[in-house]
């Protein structure tokens, strides 16, 4: 209906044509940031209310599902189109309120336009977060409408609105007398704003790529561990989102899950690979790992917590684990995550001198252990999480345990008193 | 050790040149402002503002030169004025002096703060923006102005064009010689390099200041947030990923002491090796993207060692033998190609060890930057830290294996980078 109204009230003159079509080959003001497609199409709409009057904008908003992805299923297409009118009425119905004029009484009384359509943008926003939420509400699907409004819609809304203010400047240079030329200059800035909202995703891409690959290769010295960090880096991320951290720690968090046993790159393949018992000397060499770690990332401008968390995922509850003897809450948080999904991960992969435990069997030996080796909180949160969302073991092309190998010990196997498996200094230093 | 990151340019030549242009220019340029009367006042402190500001958050990407698009638009932008707004427009001298004291006002607390801050490139700005205001004056008749009929706006928009051109030219020239200076690049090299960044960062700067200018002169001051806070949000969002770059960059010379911490090779081999590459590679002129790839390719040489078995305790002289190095070069390659990011990088590490005569001299598909991966290794591993031979005799012994180990475009390079007196 809002349609209807506005396709009588609007004329076809230049601007709402030739901004339509630059609608069409909108794809070019797109690109995809992360989940989140920011589109910076909205931003020719804001031109049109100063331009061809607010009628014009929802008019051509219609054209929004033309320029879509042809993958998207026709009836996602005809939803977003519903939408961009709604929204385009919205912010219309608030530009007029506001008092904002059209062409010439743009330039006269430009303080009251640009108010006007700021609010306008405001208003666009507004009404795409209500309706996004209204439809997650509906769809019950994997995303709340709370965690976008916080995840997606809050980060976005003050960029966004900034870039709305050159739909503003472009109706201002139009107006002034370039015309349809103002457009060839304001697509710059626009080009230049979506290019260097991709850049950054490309470059964190890469970093986490390289240190995959890199993590590979130091993992290439043990059969047996193969995989591990990349598991341990899920598993801390599942952990991680349990607790509801912040994005940036998040993201550190599973960072530090991968990088935690990079250290071993320092220690003699030949004791890594060792099977069977290791002397004294060689579990020392072991346990100068993290503190490697920390000496090969320590340039790295990481959040603190990462290095923390490599250097402690040793220690234990009671104050027994290396390199520190830290005990309980003075453990760094991180660590403490880190030293559980270890543990999990190393008890449910195969190694040289048994074969991989069960997932239930496991965890009930992590939770024999919560006081003297984990965080006791920190177990029963990661015992919920893998029994809420299961766990994919290791791959299945690790060798055999190796039947002629009678006892021995990985670094990270540390069970553990009660429920069988290493002690005495493979486990950490010995209590004296 | 040379870091290209850290080492301070020799900047007493070229340097001293251009700040002395710049003094001279807005010294004499605030004279004749301060005699003529300042016309305006309200546009120069408002434009002022914004370059001193611009000034403030500049930032850098990797080792290139500081970065400040918001101060470099808005002193072009203030150069660009013209009525109805703007009653009587700034003149060239006017310009010059606001643009000088703005810079200044924003260089010095970033002094005081301890910053990162390099008068001789802000002199730069002084000077090109002073070049598109008289490329401006002189070339607009009086009468010209923002009337809204179409013939004005497109001559004006024209001369704007010319003048930001203007302005690119002088600043990519001054670049050059700086970089010829500093980096030894070949003049047309580094002329090469300016204008390409010129015509990337350079017109997103220009077009800026146009709309800038276009803007005030037709709805007064409201039309600066127009231009400047989706310019600011670019510059966030841009610096935030300077940020990445350079945890990646970090990262990739993280990764590289690896090789150091599991013995395989000597502390600091790896940044001494791509130190010596990158003077190399700037002595031969190669692109900034490919520099990039020849630096994390230099770093990087040895990682395939890692997949190999125990070094002996001698380090690095286990791997002497050409089919182990090769292997060892081959798997670091195949190991750099996993990471999907890297590809050039990984091309180049594969070829690095091969010979010159039964590799590039044949086959011009291996890339000239594993030619001076080999040298650089081959040099570092005779100078370096422990072997410290003198560079004379390490120059007499790569000299020998010219032509069937190494490539001898290479080696003529180097001879000149160590003439020159580089130090590991």
């Amino acid at each position: 209906m809002v349609l209807v109204i506005a396709l009588i009230h609007a004329r076809p003159d230049v601007p709402t044509v030739t901004l339509g079509l630059l609608l069409l080959v909108g794809v070019l003001l797109r690109s995809r940031v992360g989940p989140v497609r920011a589109s910076l199409d909205y931003v020719v709409h804001i031109a049109l209310f100063l331009l061809s009057g607010p009628a014009a904008a929802v008019v051509v908003s219609v054209l929004l599902p033309l320029t879509q992805d042809r993958r998207l299923p026709l009836m996602r297409r005809v939803f977003n189109g519903a939408q961009a009118v709604l929204c385009a009425t919205a912010a219309a119905g608030v530009y007029v309120g506001m008092g904002g004029g059209r062409r010439a009484e743009v330039l006269e009384s430009p303080g009251r336009a640009l108010i006007a359509a700021t609010a306008a943008i405001i208003a666009w926003l507004a009404a795409n977060a209500l309706l996004m939420c209204l439809v997650l509400w509906l769809d019950h699907g994997a995303t709340s409408p709370l965690t976008f409004l916080r995840k997606v819609a809050a980060p976005t809304v003050l960029p966004l609105t900034g870039y709305g203010l050159l739909g503003v400047l472009l109706a201002v240079v139009w107006i002034g007398g370039l015309g349809v030329g103002a457009i060839l200059l304001v697509v710059v800035p626009l080009l230049v704003a979506r290019w260097t909202l991709s850049l950054y995703q490309a470059e964190r891409d890469a970093q986490a790529a390289t240190m995959r690959a890199f993590i590979q290769v130091i993992e290439t010295k043990d059969l047996y561990t193969r995989g591990h960090s990349e598991r341990v880096s899920t598993g801390v991320g599942m952990l991680g989102r349990h607790l509801k951290l912040g994005e940036d720690r998040q993201q550190a968090l599973e960072h530090a899950g991968l990088l935690h046993d990079v250290g071993k790159v320092g220690v003699p393949t030949r004791i890594i690979q060792k099977p069977g018992r290791l002397e004294d000397f060689e579990m020392d060499a072991i346990r100068l790992h993290p503190a490697r770690g920390v000496e090969l990332i320590g340039s790295i401008p990481f959040l603190e917590e990462v290095k923390s968390a490599v250097l402690h995922h040793h220690e234990k509850y009671d104050g027994t684990g290396y390199p520190a003897g830290l005990s309980g809450e003075n453990i760094p948080y991180f660590a403490r995550i880190i030293g559980i999904v270890d543990a999990f991960d190393s008890l449910t992969s195969t190694r040289s001198y048994r074969p991989a435990r069960s997932i239930e069997e496991t965890l009930e030996i992590l939770h024999a252990d919560r006081f003297t080796h984990f965080d006791p909180n920190l177990v029963a949160d990661f015992v919920q999480v893998i029994r809420a969302e299961g766990w994919t073991a290791a791959a299945a092309d690790q060798p055999a345990p190796d039947g002629t190998v009678k006892a021995g010990i990985d670094h990270d196997d540390l069970s553990l008193g009660t429920s069988g498996g290493a002690s005495g200094s493979a486990a950490g230093p010995t209590e004296s | 050790m040379t870091d290209p990151e850290t080492s301070v340019p020799r900047l007493v030549g070229s340097g001293f040149v251009i700040l002395l242009a710049g003094a001279v220019l807005g010294v004499s340029a605030l004279g004749v402002t301060i005699r003529n009367g300042i016309t305006e006042w309200q546009y120069a402190l408002a434009f002022g503002v914004l370059i001193a500001v611009g000034e403030m958050v500049q930032f850098r990407v990797d080792s290139s030169r500081n970065r400040a698009p918001i101060a470099t638009s808005a002193a072009l932008g203030y150069a660009l004025l013209r009525p109805p707004e703007v009653g009587i427009p700034p003149d060239v001298a006017q310009v010059v002096a606001v643009t000088g004291l703005a810079t200044l006002a924003g260089v010095v607390p970033r002094m005081f703060v301890g910053l990162r801050w390099d008068l001789v490139v802000s002199c730069r700005r002084v000077l090109s923006v002073a070049c598109a205001a008289a490329v401006f004056t002189a070339v607009v008749p009086g009468d010209l102005y923002w009337s809204g009929s179409a013939a004005h706006t497109v001559a004006l928009t024209g001369v704007m064009l010319l003048a930001v051109l203007a302005a690119a030219t002088v600043d990519a020239l001054i670049g050059a010689g700086q970089a010829t200076e500093t980096l030894n690049q070949p003049f047309p090299s580094a002329l090469r390099d300016e204008v390409v960044m010129a015509a990337r960062i350079g017109m997103a700067m220009g077009i800026s200041a146009i709309l800038l200018a276009i803007g005030t002169s037709l709805i007064g001051l409201w039309g600066l947030p127009l231009v400047v806070v989706p310019l600011l949000l670019t510059q966030f969002a841009f610096r935030r990923f300077a940020s990445a770059r350079r945890t990646y960059r970090t990262t990739v010379r993280s990764m590289a002491r690896s090789t150091e911490i599991a013995g395989f090779s000597s502390p600091g081999q790896n940044a001494r090796t791509a130190g010596l590459a990158v003077a190399i590679g700037n002595d031969l002129g190669l692109r900034p993207d490919r520099m990039e790839a020849l630096e994390y390719a230099a770093l990087l040489s040895g990682v395939g060692q890692l997949a190999l078995a125990d070094p002996s305790p001698g380090g690095a002289s286990l791997l002497r033998t050409r089919a182990e190095r090769q292997h060892a070069a081959e798997i670091g390659a195949s190991v750099i190609e996993r990471s999907g990011v890297l590809d050039h990088v990984a091309e180049i590490v594969r070829h690095s060890n091969d010979p010159y005569r039964q590799g590039r001299a044949n086959n011009s598909q291996i890339p000239v930057e594993s030619g001076i991966v080999n040298v650089a290794l081959a040099y570092e591993q005779l100078v370096g830290e422990g072997s410290g031979q003198s560079p004379e005799k390490a120059m007499e012994s790569i000299g020998l294996g010219i032509g069937a180990e190494y490539d001898p475009v290479v080696v003529e390079s180097l001879r000149r980078v160590v003439g020159r007196g580089f130090r590991f």
